[in-house]
């Protein structure tokens, strides 16, 4: 700041000044950029969660003898699949699936009880609901691991009796790092930080812009001695300012509500966000050069914002993506943001580990917001 | 008796006259959206880049989750059990390391695990005790975290049962779960998102497109032009709704054509049920564009109140990609006045499961409700704005 001449400094804080006495002015303007994104957090905090328990499960128990009924019950003890009241026959099972009322059907055949004793191979029938695959992968991997730890344990039981040494039991005891009980919003939270940040600075700024020209409010401040680039400045300070104010936010609902922590160096989150924030508010005015009218920018707005979350890892993990894709997702900002402030609050990881992500949005920030510059001189001009 | 006959004459050239005051609106409406092509082809590229976006990728099925493996006992044995949890489609080995580096290895997100073979492995296979074998997961990534923890708990147990076999001598397994899989046996995310995603497109769609073009009228002053014509403040309405009545469904068909055609998405149940259903849910949506473009009469703040209102809850309450079984009651309740809701349970039981009318009813009936109040309140405060 300091090597700014006298007069720019006066300029720019007039400026400021002004479009800052503006946006406060506009009561549901400032509750859009600072209320609404604390809510939205609170509910994506409690909404988003991706842990599948209390699958409606239909037992379907044709064999009706206390060992079926043991395994009935000890099949739903850890509560991942739950018993619903459906059909006592296959066929009646299968309707309430199509119907919706359970969502997993588990068959225990006739004579399950003398097939098991009298070491006669024995069918465990599971029928799931795939409509939702992630639920279906759950409750079909509790079932068969229920089942083939039962058959383990059948198979053991022969093994000895028949005189024989049982092989080895191997054990997975899995440790968990950083979010041991892996809950949903220490993971949430930071991409939401991204993709709320995003919404915010991009659209207002674009509309904000391309609301001016509509009226024709920035040819006014053009015959004004003010130079364009502070102009330009000035007017995109604020929206930096309410940008790093819902970081804020957002990161002290997250600690405070949610338990998420914040483990790394706070200047690693506060240059990601500088950065990320380079980006964003270009984008904005790159698309308020292109627009002539408010809804063409928020129309593009969103189209740049869609694909922009969607292909961030915020949603579903980047790896899970064909590798054309993830290798796109790489010119994407959000996604190195998501990184950052992730590996940040939960992993505590500083500037060595996230030099990648932290340069990458680096070079994005600065050429996007060069172009949106050069574009806007010139439209100007 | 030609008395009420008149009346009736004058009803009905009243209801063709209105008709024709609705229909020039619509038509003026039309050239607007016709005149600037750009928001018609955002309206109608969006849907189909949205569907790639989602169909390829949000899902959830992970392969080659790179694992980082600590062999401390070096041996035939414990190589054996690297190769079969490493060598497996799901997980694959991101190279030797200490445990001690799984910090490391987390944050510059070279491994996802850290799976340690203890030093005795070997020997305690060989006297067959219990091995326990440690796995250090990444809990950083939820989503990946699950998925790396069960897929090593079935290669674990693959090789326990491998192991197994050698003393079991081929004995048939005394216990087998079948598995099938409904609706969806490949499991693909794709088919499970496309339902979900025509609604969400159709809600943004329809609610920010009529709240900023009816906002924009405000702002701009030609709303009061309109009302000085001698067209009344019902036909306005329906006048501007009825071109984006028919691009959302367009955009619908859209979705559905595209989704089939590229996702293998199935249409099981009955089409014109979708289209029914769908039909309701828009007009509800672009009441709710309304409304709010007759609240805020801004379109910078018509956007967000929009998105807010629309976007967000389609997009998250909906169980378009969260469950909503998962939620606290609180949201769960508020779900329950979410038309999207009923519009993503209704879409996949037609499109996967084949479900009717029988099924589908209430979902219709909630749709309908919403339509018709919703746009019953927007033309109240339309009028009494105005007034």
């Amino acid at each position: 700041m300091s090597a700014l001449s006298p007069t720019v400094r006066v300029q720019l804080a007039a400026v400021f000044r002004k479009e800052v006495r503006q946006t406060v002015r506009d009561r549901r303007m400032m509750f859009m950029l600072v209320v609404a994104p604390v809510l939205q957090t609170l509910v994506f905090g409690f909404a988003v969660d991706f842990t599948v328990d209390r699958v409606p499960t239909v037992v379907v128990d044709r064999d009706r003898t206390d060992v079926s009924r043991l395994h009935a019950r000890r099949l739903l003890a850890d509560g991942t699949l739950t018993r619903v009241e459906g059909a006592l026959e296959p066929v009646g099972a299968e309707k309430d699936l199509d119907w919706g009322r359970a969502a997993a059907v588990v068959i225990l055949p006739e004579r399950f009880a003398s097939d098991l004793a009298a070491s006669r191979p024995a069918e465990v029938q599971v029928i799931l609901d795939g409509t939702d695959p992630n639920r279906s992968t759950v409750a079909g991997w509790a079932a068969a691991q229920y089942f083939g730890g039962v058959a383990e344990e059948l198979a053991r039981g022969r093994i000895l009796s028949a005189g024989l040494a049982p092989p080895a039991q191997l054990r997975l005891t899995p440790r968990i790092a950083y979010n041991p009980t892996l809950k949903s919003p220490p993971y949430m939270i930071p991409g939401i930080a991204a993709m709320l940040l995003l919404i915010v600075t991009t659209i207002v700024t674009a509309m904000g812009l391309t609301r001016e020209r509509e009226m024709g409010t920035l040819e006014q401040v053009m015959v004004t001695p003010i130079p364009k680039t502070v102009l330009l400045f000035g007017k995109i300070a604020p929206y930096v300012v309410v940008g790093f104010v819902d970081v804020m936010l957002l990161v002290a609902v997250g600690t405070w509500v949610f338990g998420v922590p914040i483990r790394g160096p706070i200047p690693v989150l506060v240059s990601g966000t500088l950065l990320y924030l380079l980006t964003t508010l270009g984008v904005g005015l790159l698309i308020s050069t292109i627009s002539t009218t408010q809804q063409q920018s928020f129309l593009a707005g969103f189209l740049f914002i869609m694909p922009a979350v969607l292909l961030s890892g915020v949603v579903s993990p980047i790896r899970a993506m064909p590798s054309w894709l993830a290798a796109i997702t790489l010119l994407n900002p959000v996604r190195h943001y998501a990184e950052v402030m992730r590996s940040c609050l939960m992993r505590g990881a500083g500037f060595p580990d996230l030099a990648f992500p932290l340069a990458a949005l680096s070079v994005i920030g600065l050429a996007v917001f060069l172009a949106a510059v050069v574009r806007f001189r010139t439209r100007l001009g | 008796m030609p008395r009420p006959r008149g009346g009736e004459e004058k009803a009905g050239g009243r209801v063709r006259r209105s008709l024709v005051r609705v229909g020039a609106m619509a038509s003026k409406e039309t050239l607007h959206i016709l005149r600037d092509p750009r928001t018609l082809y955002l309206a109608l590229v969006m849907p189909v880049l949205m569907l790639f976006l989602f169909g390829y990728g949000v899902s959830f099925d992970l392969d080659h989750v790179p694992v980082a493996v600590a062999d401390l006992s070096r041996s035939e044995a414990s190589r054996a059990l690297v190769r079969t949890v490493t060598g497996s489609r799901e997980l694959v080995s991101a190279g030797e390391a200490e445990p001690a580096l799984a910090d490391l290895l987390f944050r510059r997100g070279k491994a996802t695990a850290l799976f340690v073979v203890p030093r005795d492995y070997a020997e305690k296979v060989a006297k067959r005790e219990r091995v326990p074998l440690q796995l250090l997961v990444d809990g950083s990534d939820v989503t990946v975290a699950n998925q790396v923890l069960s897929k090593a708990d079935a290669l674990v147990r693959a090789e326990t049962e491998r192991l197994a076999g050698v003393a079991l001598a081929g004995a048939s397994p005394p216990l087998v779960a079948k598995i099938w899989t409904r609706y969806n046996p490949a499991g693909r995310s794709s088919l499970f998102m496309v339902p979900g995603l025509a609604a969400f497109i159709l809600a943004i769609t329809a609610v920010l497109l009529t709240a900023l073009t009816v906002a924009g009228e405000w702002e701009r002053g030609s709303m009061e032009q309109l009302f000085a014509s001698p067209v009344g403040r019902l036909e306005i309405v329906l006048g501007k709704l009825a071109p984006y009545l028919v691009l959302g469904m367009l955009e619908l068909l859209l979705v559905v054509a595209f989704g089939a055609a590229v996702f293998d998405v199935p249409v099981r149940g009955s089409l014109s049920l979708f289209l029914l259903v769908g039909f309701f849910f828009l007009v509800g949506m672009l009441g709710q564009g309304l409304l709010i473009s007759v609240l805020t009469k801004n379109q910078l703040v018509a956007t967000q109140a929009g998105a807010l209102s629309s976007l967000l809850p389609s997009m998250l309450l909906s169980g378009m990609v969260f469950p909503i079984e998962n939620m606290p009651w609180p949201l769960q309740l508020l779900s329950r006045v979410i038309p999207a809701r009923y519009l993503v349970h209704a879409l996949r039981g037609i499109l996967l499961k084949g479900n009717g009318l029988r099924v589908l009813w209430p979902d219709l009936l909630a749709v309908g409700i919403f339509a018709v109040l919703i746009v019953a309140v927007a033309t109240a405060r339309f009028e009494r704005r105005v007034a």
